[in-house]
């Protein structure tokens, strides 16, 4: 039957660390009982596994050190114009909006009493109406009312009126 | 520059002394790297571990008072950068038996056995036991991984680290218990 105990030392500390008494009861509870001779197994080689992995080592490439500085001045610049553009985000905006009120202003200020100043273009309502039935501001030269008689029309009727 | 103390490194480097920050990483990175072999297996990870651990490093070199020793120091940051690093990758799912390769099947059935480890070369058979090592420790949290590889594969104290960590003692060994738990767990499904 699994014994507790005997769990309970395999994973208290290293393996390494279990002195000969304990080392022993746990072979001889191993012995009897198939789950605590499993879990004593998967103990033993799990030490010996991480002893092989924990040996081996990397040393650095003789590069390394230039790699590092070069990474350090890329992050560095690469920060310096992050820390611009923010600074250009949160001012852009405010910037924005003072350059389109200078323009109004400079607008109304210059171009303001220039435009009240100068002749109009438009034509004097008051002249036309006095000089030009409505009619003929309204059609071109060219154009003719389709009620309006021409001169031959006149004519003829006068003539066809007389015999 | 190579004679200068850590300390007078640190203050020089503060200043914008390129030169200091390289003297600092020439003298530093073999044990950046012994730190970053803890975590990852493939020599361009390490590398690109440990040189992540120097830029953070010289951001972080004002936080440096001086009082615990500068290797002390980058110790911490080096376990932390590289802690987080794995946290933030996906870990592997559980190890069947199927997903072992065949030198690996071997190894196991031949230390099972016993005596019979002389049989396979002994580089050869390091190689796979770390290799399989590493892909048990791959479905085990990146806490767990540190307290199995320091305490149990490189025998060091609790005290070392609780240092490298910033963890207190007690949580070291509390870590400790529970991740032998896991990897002798993980380790009898493979033996089935």
């Amino acid at each position: 039957m699994r014994d507790e105990h005997i769990i309970e030392m395999l994973e208290r500390g290293p393996l390494s660390e279990l002195d000969e008494g304990e080392l022993a009861a746990v072979r001889a509870h191993g012995a009897r009982c198939e789950a605590c001779a499993r879990a004593y197994e998967a103990a033993r080689l799990s030490a010996l596994m991480l002893r092989e992995r924990a040996a081996e080592r990397f040393e650095p490439s003789p590069f390394f050190q230039t790699r590092v500085m070069a990474a350090l001045r890329e992050r560095r610049a690469g920060k310096e114009s992050w820390s611009l553009a923010r600074l250009w985000r949160a001012a852009g905006a405010l910037v924005s909006s003072m350059a389109l009120t200078v323009a109004a202003l400079a607008a109304l200020t210059f171009l303001g009493p220039a435009a009240a100043d100068a002749p109009s273009d438009a034509p004097d309502i008051a002249a036309v109406s006095e000089t030009y039935p409505a009619e003929e501001l309204l059609l071109q030269p060219d154009e003719v009312s389709e009620n309006e008689m021409t001169y031959e029309q006149v004519l003829s009727t006068i003539y066809e009126a007389g015999e | 520059m190579g004679q200068a103390s850590d300390v007078e490194l640190v203050r020089l480097a503060r200043g914008g002394d390129e030169a200091a920050f390289s003297e600092i990483v020439r003298r530093h990175s073999p044990r950046v790297f012994r730190t970053a072999s803890r975590f990852f297996r493939r020599r361009e990870q390490v590398e690109e571990a440990s040189q992540e651990v120097f830029l953070k490093a010289f951001t972080e070199l004002e936080s440096f008072e001086g009082r615990g020793s500068f290797e002390g120091w980058l110790t911490r940051i080096a376990t932390n950068t590289c802690l987080n690093m794995l946290r933030s990758a996906k870990r592997r799912p559980e190890l069947t038996l199927s997903d072992l390769t065949e030198d690996e099947g071997a190894w196991l059935d031949t230390h099972t056995a016993g005596a019979a480890a002389e049989r396979h070369e002994r580089a050869v058979s390091s190689a796979v036991a770390a290799d399989l090592a590493d892909r048990v420790l791959d479905t085990l949290s990146p806490d767990d991984r540190l307290v199995l590889t320091m305490i149990d594969g490189e025998d060091a104290p609790v005290k070392e680290v609780a240092e490298a960590t910033g963890w207190t003692e007690s949580n070291v060994k509390v870590k400790a218990f529970r991740a032998r738990r896991r990897m002798r767990e993980a380790l009898e499904k493979l033996l089935g």
